[in-house]
């Protein structure tokens, strides 16, 4: 079953030199029991997509999509307080910085007793309280952490962010949500915390069948742990499809340039040998190229791509650019 | 030959407050030894907390050991003649966007530098911040530009024309290369390897990404709890980790 369904979303914020486009026509789908991975340089807009999906965004931001839906139901028609409900009830999110995201005046058993919805509970409303306390104790033994009772009584600045990163997952998934979105949640981890976290989204996504969006700016970092993978450059999405064939095949320039640019893709190339590097860098939204956004930037740019690509398919591989690379029959 | 710099016994403690009475002391570096010559990069990897950082300060001398040394071509330094060793050791910002000072230009701020280290004339200062930017690949009209007028990848540029600008021998990086998005840092690894190839420069390379680490140094160091628990050419510790922190720290287990 598709889980969320969004197509040609545009958002666009209202500024004193007009509206600017930060988000440019995106396409996203996200089938149940799936991680797909979001992956862009700073500012290409992951955040503000992630944010739109669970509406957050605040006022100034004019959201436009040709479909916005969330389990065949299309969110944008629906009144405001309607759509908030199904995404609190469905989704959830956590960010990059877990420690500034947790309450520092109130202990870890405070916090997560309250992300507990009570309805869910056995028993009548005086046994409620033990039936919360077991639960979160079960929480946290789910997202690995043993020592709960020390963690319970602590206050966030106690913990390290590795442990407060799983803290967030266990608020996260204590209402069972449909969907997890993970912006960039291991950026501020330790290399051994982070194959942790990402272990344990996917545990929870084998187990429970929960879907992940999983968003960062480092491809290597994921492409490990997503099946499906969506490439954002600068509020355009450039290129998506099965993340084994996007990294063996890509078809856009610059999907092709990140692979290149990690030397763990490129088993070949020596030690100290320069890396594959895209000139420039990604333009500010005052600063937006016509047409095609990597344009200054691309080794393939021809007139032509003054002009927007429009995504194209091959097979389950989608790509938007004027001249792709080589496409090859997959074996 | 006298290797260029040399780490001998070096001990570092601090103080720790436990509640209002009671303090421990955490030792931060705990009798560490390593050598590193002339066009290496030797790698530091480590937990939070397990010292890198410590290292780094007692390197530019920001900081003084409790015990042990610190040998540049032979000879131990001291505070005292700090002035004269910071230029051999340079230190590169994690976040240049906040370590430069927004409202001063950046000929100024490379001025800075210039006069408060160096006894040369206004024409000679000129002469450096120009060849410095040169190096990082900005151009000379960056001088008149405040640092919101660059991109993140040319603030990293100006970060380490700062950092060049005293002519040293040895870069501290650390972390400066992991915040920096994949095309970003591609670039700047590339300007690193090339000014290593070009005028022997050596690096400590302080960084929790175990792939750069890989493809940049020669040498790694792993510490934990200020001790290094391990060390070797960084291809072979790699690709064979005997130390279980190493491999923890790899993810393998
Ligand atoms: N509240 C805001 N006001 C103005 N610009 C914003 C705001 N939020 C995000 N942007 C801009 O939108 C673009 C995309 O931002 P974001 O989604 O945060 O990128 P990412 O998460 O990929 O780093 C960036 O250029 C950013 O500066
Ligand atoms: S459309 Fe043109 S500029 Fe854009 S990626 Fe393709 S070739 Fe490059
Ligand atoms: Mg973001």
């Amino acid at each position: 079953m598709v889980l969320l369904d969004i197509r040609n979303l545009t958002l666009e914020l209202e500024t004193s030199q007009g509206l600017i486009r930060a988000v440019d026509r995106v396409s996203l789908s996200l089938r149940e029991g799936e991680i797909r991975g979001l992956v862009g340089e700073s500012g290409s807009g992951k955040s503000l997509i992630a944010k739109a999906i669970v509406a957050v965004l605040n006022q100034r931001w004019r959201i436009k999509a040709d479909r916005f839906h969330w389990r065949g139901e299309d969110l944008l028609q629906l009144p405001f307080d309607q759509q908030r409900r199904i995404i609190g009830r469905d989704i959830a999110m956590i960010y990059q910085e877990p420690s500034k995201c947790l309450d520092p005046t109130a202990t870890i058993a405070e916090q997560l007793h309250e992300s507990i919805p009570t309805d869910g509970l056995p028993g009548n409303w005086w046994t409620k309280g033990r039936h919360k306390r077991k639960k979160a104790i079960a929480l946290l033994h789910k997202v690995g952490i043993k020592e709960h009772q020390a963690v319970l009584d602590s206050y966030p600045y106690q913990l390290s962010e590795g442990v407060c990163q799983k803290v967030m997952i266990a608020m996260a998934i204590a209402k069972s949500p449909k969907l997890l979105i993970a912006d960039e949640p291991t950026t501020a981890l330790e290399a051994s915390t982070q194959a942790q976290l990402f272990r344990l989204m996917g545990s929870l996504n084998q187990l429970k069948g929960m879907s992940v969006l999983l968003i960062s700016n480092e491809l290597d970092s994921i492409a490990r742990y997503t099946h499906r993978l969506s490439v954002l450059y600068c509020g355009q999405l450039v290129e998506s499809g099965d993340t084994a064939r996007v990294l063996a095949q890509p078809l856009h320039p610059y999907t092709d340039a990140l692979i290149k640019s990690v030397p763990e893709f490129q088993p070949d190339l020596q030690p100290k040998k320069p890396l594959f590097a895209l000139p420039g860098s990604i333009p500010t939204l005052q600063h937006l190229p016509v047409g095609c956004r990597l344009g200054p930037r691309c080794p393939n740019a021809r007139k032509e791509c003054v002009h927007t690509p429009v995504l194209e398919r091959k097979q389950h591989h989608y790509f938007s650019c004027h001249f792709p690379l080589q496409y090859k029959e997959p074996r | 030959m006298s290797q260029l710099l040399q780490v001998v016994e070096l001990c570092k403690s601090y103080r720790k407050q436990l509640g209002l009475f009671r303090q421990t002391r955490v030792q931060a570096l705990d009798h560490i030894n390593f050598t590193l010559s002339a066009g290496q990069t030797l790698a530091v990897v480590g937990e939070t907390g397990s010292g890198k950082s410590t290292l780094a300060k007692l390197l530019v001398g920001i900081e003084q050991p409790d015990d042990g040394e610190i040998r540049l071509s032979g000879q131990a330094v001291t505070l005292s003649n700090y002035r004269k060793y910071n230029h051999v050791i340079r230190y590169m910002f994690q976040d240049a966007e906040r370590a430069l000072n927004p409202s001063q230009k950046v000929g100024a701020m490379l001025d800075d530098v210039l006069r408060f280290s160096t006894v040369l004339d206004r024409q000679q200062r000129q002469q450096r911040i120009l060849q410095s930017l040169q190096q990082t690949g900005l151009l000379d009209e960056h001088i008149n530009f405040f640092p919101h007028m660059f991109s993140a990848g040319q603030l990293q540029r100006v970060a380490l024309a700062r950092a060049l600008i005293l002519e040293p021998k040895i870069l501290i990086l650390d972390e400066a290369l992991t915040v920096l998005d994949p095309t970003v840092r591609a670039q700047i690894v590339n300007l690193l390897l090339d000014l290593q190839q070009q005028q022997g420069l050596s690096y400590l390379l302080i960084s929790k990404n175990l792939r750069l680490v890989r493809h940049i140094s020669d040498h790694c160091l792993v510490l934990q709890d200020g001790r290094v628990v391990e060390e070797g050419p960084t291809e072979q510790l790699l690709d064979r980790p005997q130390h279980p922190h190493t491999r923890k720290l790899m993810g393998l287990s």
